[in-house]
């Protein structure tokens, strides 16, 4: 970005119009933009956008360079991805039935859809998971930061709060028991208000919003790089009213879980998607099918179902590529997302071991 | 829209005229090889107005959880609440109604529905501090005619019921002057109130609550199990513009809903049963409607009667007979709990 305007490759002319006008810096130019440069150096429009798409392109081509040259294609062999797929994080539920059914958590650069009736604990998942994210290496964490995009209004930032705070008393809990430096290193960058600084929060009222939100996802996370987690909470609202032509919805629909996609590969996020339920008719008798129709069954790559079981919340394994159906209950407590807790309860202090995912079994207040 | 706002290509600029593309949704609604397609760009060039139009459309949009917990100022929306007037209750709802989203209000017939709406009508005219909006409220009513008497008595009795706020502040206000009734009994009259009335009355920051009652009354009689879809999508339509309209003016929307027997869902199968949050075994109704609206739905609250077999406890006992609970059955910030409350004179009253 401070490359001197001499070094970029533009014509002779240009660049002496350059000089006289004082530009002496490629971020300078940048800055200006193009209305601003096209009148300080007397050229067209035209020129002046052409001459700041070369600055850009130079520009990322140094940082490419020093990055290793990201998104060019590269060739691997079979092995090579599974062991970089072994090696891949997961981002916890603090659920241990639910980690466990998902084959370690939410893994990242996959799609997991979550589906349910209102009120059955998606969007808790969802800040569960932002939270999650953001837990530091040292406890079996990734490390990242979240991207909340919310389309029904339903985040409540209060809630988060007492989510963080909880996940921030476990972890000290933790540490405190294994007594090891880089725990209580960590912990001091982990923390409530850092938790809550790294959740990038969008609100997008329509479907319009969310698209173009979606359009300006790959920059943003390039920027953040840190991001480890997109949440979009529910993607079914803007798309189930105001589309008399149901072609232009699955057009529409293919085209995001494609940006999708390429998102969760490029950047190695997890994106989670909360969808709705909707009645489907039959001959005899009529069932509850996830929403937006059957083509938009193949976004997601891992498919969780959440319903009830009388009073008790179950979560079901419909889709994933490596592990087997299965189904469990969980609980929201008011420290967030969890297991239901066996009628017997050891009490199972912090054991000597490193994996943070044998939690210790507390009693939950409700 | 005009497209010299965007720093778009002159070339770019051109090529939308002449394909005649006019709104930012336009451009949105066709994918990068359309745009390459209809106007002859190449693929960096329809790659690049995406960009553009997205990013004019979303600038400043990011915040961070931070600043939405900490900038009580900017973010009402997210620390304030609509109280109803009576503390035990705002415990139970950690405040009140949230500003933003749709809350439902379902119960059996005179389980205190009306009672507790026109308690809100009330309590939003307050100033700020003492739980209110500074503002007016508008009351659809769908099947019944507005309870005015009721509301003459519960204006009169308003000192008793908010002790809490002074007197004078209280004479201030002119509570019936602030309460717009509208009638609703079909659909397209409704449909019309929404867009039209309701909408005018947001604008000009007259009214800063909307009453619906009740919601079902509106789909009783109209459909039939055949036309499920059509009253599915209106439904739909009338969510969603409800939603938004709560969205752009910060406004609690409270709709009331009815409440069907179990017995009824032999037609549907268990899934029904499946699908309807929080519903006990014993608990004999379910929230009219269907999931196609609870979909709609921010928070559900559930009103019913306590019949004297069920009373809690010693205390209830002292108010005879006309004890009735009022049940969180899904909200995002509370966990699912209850409250008891009675209906006096002055208005609802919760017991601890």
């Amino acid at each position: 970005m401070q490359r001197a305007v001499g070094s970029l490759p533009l014509g002779p002319a240009l660049r002496a119009r350059l000089a006289a006008a004082g530009f002496q810096t490629a971020q300078e130019l940048l800055d200006t933009g193009p209305c601003g440069l096209s009148r300080e150096i007397g050229i067209s429009k035209e020129e002046a956008l052409e001459t700041l798409q070369v600055v850009r392109q130079e520009c990322s081509g140094d940082a490419a360079r020093t990055a290793g040259g990201a998104g060019t294609t590269r060739k691997c062999t079979a092995l090579e991805l599974l062991e970089e797929e072994q090696a891949q994080g997961f981002i916890i539920t603090f659920c241990s039935a639910l980690d466990n059914i998902l084959g370690g958590g939410v893994q990242l650069t996959k799609i997991t859809e979550v589906c349910g009736a209102p009120g059955v604990g998606k969007t808790q998942l969802c800040m569960q998971l932002a939270v999650d994210v953001q837990i530091p290496e040292c406890f079996g964490g990734v490390c990242g930061e979240a991207v909340f995009i919310d389309t029904e209004g339903s985040f409540m930032v209060d809630r988060v709060a007492d989510i963080a705070a909880a996940c921030v008393q476990h972890c000290q809990l933790i540490a405190e028991a294994h007594q090891e430096e880089d725990h209580q290193k960590a912990l001091e960058t982990f923390s409530l208000e850092s938790i809550l600084s790294h959740i990038y929060y969008f609100r997008c009222r329509d479907y319009i919003e969310l698209l173009a939100q979606v359009y300006l996802l790959p920059d943003f996370l390039s920027e953040h790089s840190k991001v480890r987690l997109v949440v979009i909470d529910g993607i079914a609202f803007p798309f189930r009213h105001d589309f008399e032509d149901l072609s232009l919805r699955t057009r529409l629909l293919n085209g995001l879980a494609q940006q999708l996609i390429i998102i969760a590969n490029d950047h190695k996020s997890a994106v989670v998607l909360t969808n709705q339920m909707t009645t489907r008719i039959g001959q005899s008798q009529s069932t509850l099918v996830p929403a937006l129709g059957e083509s938009w069954g193949h976004a997601a790559t891992v498919r969780l179902i959440f319903h009830w079981d009388k009073s008790q919340r179950l979560a079901t394994l419909y889709k994933s590529p490596s592990q087997k159906e299965s189904t469990i209950p969980y609980t929201i407590t008011p420290h967030g997302f969890r297991d239901v807790q066996p009628p017997a309860v050891t009490q199972n202090t912090e054991s000597t071991e490193m994996n943070p995912r044998k939690r210790p079994r507390r009693e939950e207040e409700k | 829209m005009d497209w010299e706002q965007l720093e778009l290509n002159p070339r770019v600029v051109a090529a939308l005229r002449k394909a005649d593309i006019k709104s930012i949704k336009e451009v949105l609604n066709l994918s990068g090889a359309d745009l390459q397609r209809l106007m002859k760009l190449s693929s960096a060039d329809a790659e690049c107005l995406l960009k553009t139009v997205s990013h004019w459309l979303r600038r400043n949009c990011m915040l961070t959880a931070l600043q939405l917990y900490q900038d009580k100022d900017h973010f009402a929306s997210q620390h304030q609440k609509l109280s109803l007037g009576c503390s035990v209750l705002d415990n139970l709802l950690k405040g009140g109604i949230p500003l933003v989203g749709i809350t439902e209000l379902a119960g059996e017939s005179s389980a205190g529905k009306t009672q507790i709406s026109l308690q809100l009508c009330l309590c939003v005219q307050y100033p700020y501090k003492y739980g209110g909006l500074e503002s007016g409220a508008v009351y659809v009513c769908t099947e019944d005619a507005f309870p005015s008497k009721r509301l003459q008595q519960l204006i009169d009795q308003q000192h008793k019921l908010r002790a809490d706020v002074p007197p004078e502040v209280i004479q201030k206000i002119r509570f019936g002057n602030n309460i717009f009734v509208e009638h609703a009994a079909d659909l397209d009259t409704f449909h019309n109130c929404i867009t039209k009335r309701i909408s005018l009355l947001l604008k000009r920051g007259m009214v800063r609550l909307v009453v619906i009652d009740s919601i079902a009354a509106l789909f009783r009689c109209e459909f039939g199990a055949s036309d499920s879809v059509l009253k599915a999508q209106y439904l739909q339509m009338f969510g969603a513009q409800l939603h938004s309209l709560s969205t752009r003016f910060s406004t609690p929307v409270v709709c009331i809903n009815q409440v069907w027997h179990q017995k009824c869902f032999s037609l549907y199968g268990d899934h029904f049963i499946s699908c309807c949050v929080g519903v006990s075994v014993d608990n004999k109704v379910t929230p009219a409607l269907g999931i196609t609206w609870a979909n709609h739905l921010l928070m559900r609250l559930m009103v019913s009667r306590v019949s004297q077999r069920d009373q809690l406890s010693g205390a209830v006992f002292h108010h005879t007979g006309n004890v009735r609970t009022l049940r969180v059955a899904f909200a995002p910030h509370l966990p699912p709990s209850f409250c008891c409350y009675t209906v006096e004179l002055e208005g609802v009253k919760g017991i601890k």
